[in-house]
């Protein structure tokens, strides 16, 4: 047996960089190996090429986990708190897709007769896709909720439960200021104007009483994911497992796939806009940052639910 | 071009060999593994292959000496390592032969 070496001087800083690059790694590899490379690094200092190491390393033990480390129920739960987040971006763009042309009739006259059957398709794929997945998310997380819920309850756990109530609370308390907020604007001297009622080429117009759609759409932005975070959080901290779980994984993957198409048919629908739609629609940027955000956003929740429902698969027979 | 060679080195067969001496823990894998093989291995290299390893069943850790636990090769570690030089042994006797038919003496 090897006895113990004799500490080598590395440059600290490549060594403190080194040893925080082994955060990078998951969860149970940490807690099996990480006491092990840090005295590695103690002894044989560390360098870029060790860094680089580590970090290529960490990805690759996120993507494939080894056997022996590999939790499928914390992968699950891991994966459906992503998912949360990342569909809630998705149905915000949805959202705001559909109130910035489905819900604009003045904008639609002449638009979705019969010479713009595509737009015309691809609001109705939109308006399926996107209650497919409302229903796959409801299917699959309302029970792991209510499972939660009932955890937290009987346990006594305060915290949780604020945490499982945040999807409920936090969109009451956005939509109540939101409607107060703006029937005091009403009052004012100008009235709000909704997104493209401006015939001006920018809509960046926090409408004429400096109350308009940007700070209300990034403000309920940022309560959906005030929401979706909590479920997150609360399945972290109670760690459920068994059939609720994969079920919600399997439904989560559905949600996020449904999304997908909802996102794709809004994506021709817009170019369709862009070129038989009013002037408003003709604006590249707005499509160009929507477009950016949501593939991100699919990018995300596709690789987390694919992760999940790879966890969720039966173990193969020995 | 001999040199990028040692980039095909396979460093599970690497860690394998090493262990096939004695248990050790990752630092003096890596000395080892220099010494003897010329190949040095970084410690994001060596403790994947030492997950990857581990999850087969090849090498097992024993208790650990501070927190510098040794592994040593396990029966099937040293069943795949001996499969594995074997058939690296036959590539070899098969470069060798038909480096000698090809050019002579020079190339064996």
């Amino acid at each position: 047996m090897s006895a113990p070496p004799t500490p080598r001087p590395g440059a600290p800083w490549a060594g403190a960089v080194a040893c925080a690059s082994l955060r990078l790694y998951p969860a149970a590899w940490r807690a099996r190996y990480q006491d092990e490379v840090r005295a590695l690094l103690e002894d044989s200092g560390a360098d870029l090429r060790t860094i680089a190491s580590l970090a290529g390393q960490a990805i690759r033990a996120r993507i494939w986990p080894s056997r022996h480390l590999y939790d499928p129920p914390a992968r699950m739960r891991a994966s459906l708190a992503t998912v949360a987040v990342a569909w809630t971006v998705l149905a915000g763009l949805a959202a705001v897709f559909a109130s910035f042309t489905q819900t604009q009739p003045a904008l639609q006259q002449n638009l979705t007769g019969p010479r713009h059957l595509v737009i015309q398709w691809s609001f109705w794929v939109f308006d399926g896709a996107v209650g497919a997945s409302l229903l796959a998310v409801a299917a699959g997380g309302l029970p792991l909720w209510l499972l939660m819920l009932r955890r937290a309850r009987r346990q006594h756990r305060p915290r949780e439960i604020a945490w499982l109530l945040a999807p409920a609370v936090v969109p009451a308390v956005y939509l109540g200021a939101a409607s107060v907020t703006l029937s005091l604007a009403r009052h004012g001297t100008a009235p709000i104007q909704p997104p493209f009622a401006h015939a001006t080429p920018s809509f960046i117009d926090l409408g004429n009483d400096n109350v308009g759609p940007w700070w209300l759409m990034v403000a309920g932005f940022a309560a959906g994911l005030m929401a979706a975070a909590g479920p997150g959080l609360a399945l972290h901290r109670l760690r459920p497992g068994g059939p609720g779980v994969t079920r919600a994984a399997r439904a989560a993957g559905l949600a996020v796939a449904a999304m997908g198409l909802a996102g794709a048919a809004s994506i021709v629908a817009a170019a369709g806009l862009h070129a038989w739609g009013a002037a408003p629609y003709r604006q590249g940027w707005p499509f160009a940052a929507c477009l950016l955000l949501f593939l991100a956003a699919i990018a995300v929740a596709g690789a987390s639910a694919a992760r999940g429902i790879r966890a969720a698969r039966p173990p193969a027979a020995a | 071009m001999t040199d990028r060679l040692d980039r095909w080195a396979d460093p599970p067969l690497l860690v394998l060999a090493s262990l096939a001496g004695e248990p050790k823990h990752g630092y003096a894998i890596i000395q080892d593994v220099a010494q003897t093989m010329g190949v040095r291995l970084s410690a994001g290299t060596l403790y994947a292959v030492i997950s990857r390893l581990e999850s087969r069943g090849l090498i097992e850790p024993l208790e650990s000496e501070d927190r510098r636990r040794p592994y040593r090769i396990t029966a099937a570690g040293a069943q795949a390592l001996s499969e594995q030089s074997q058939r690296m042994q036959q590539v070899a006797g098969l470069a060798r032969t038909r480096l000698k038919t090809q050019f002579g003496g020079a190339g064996a």
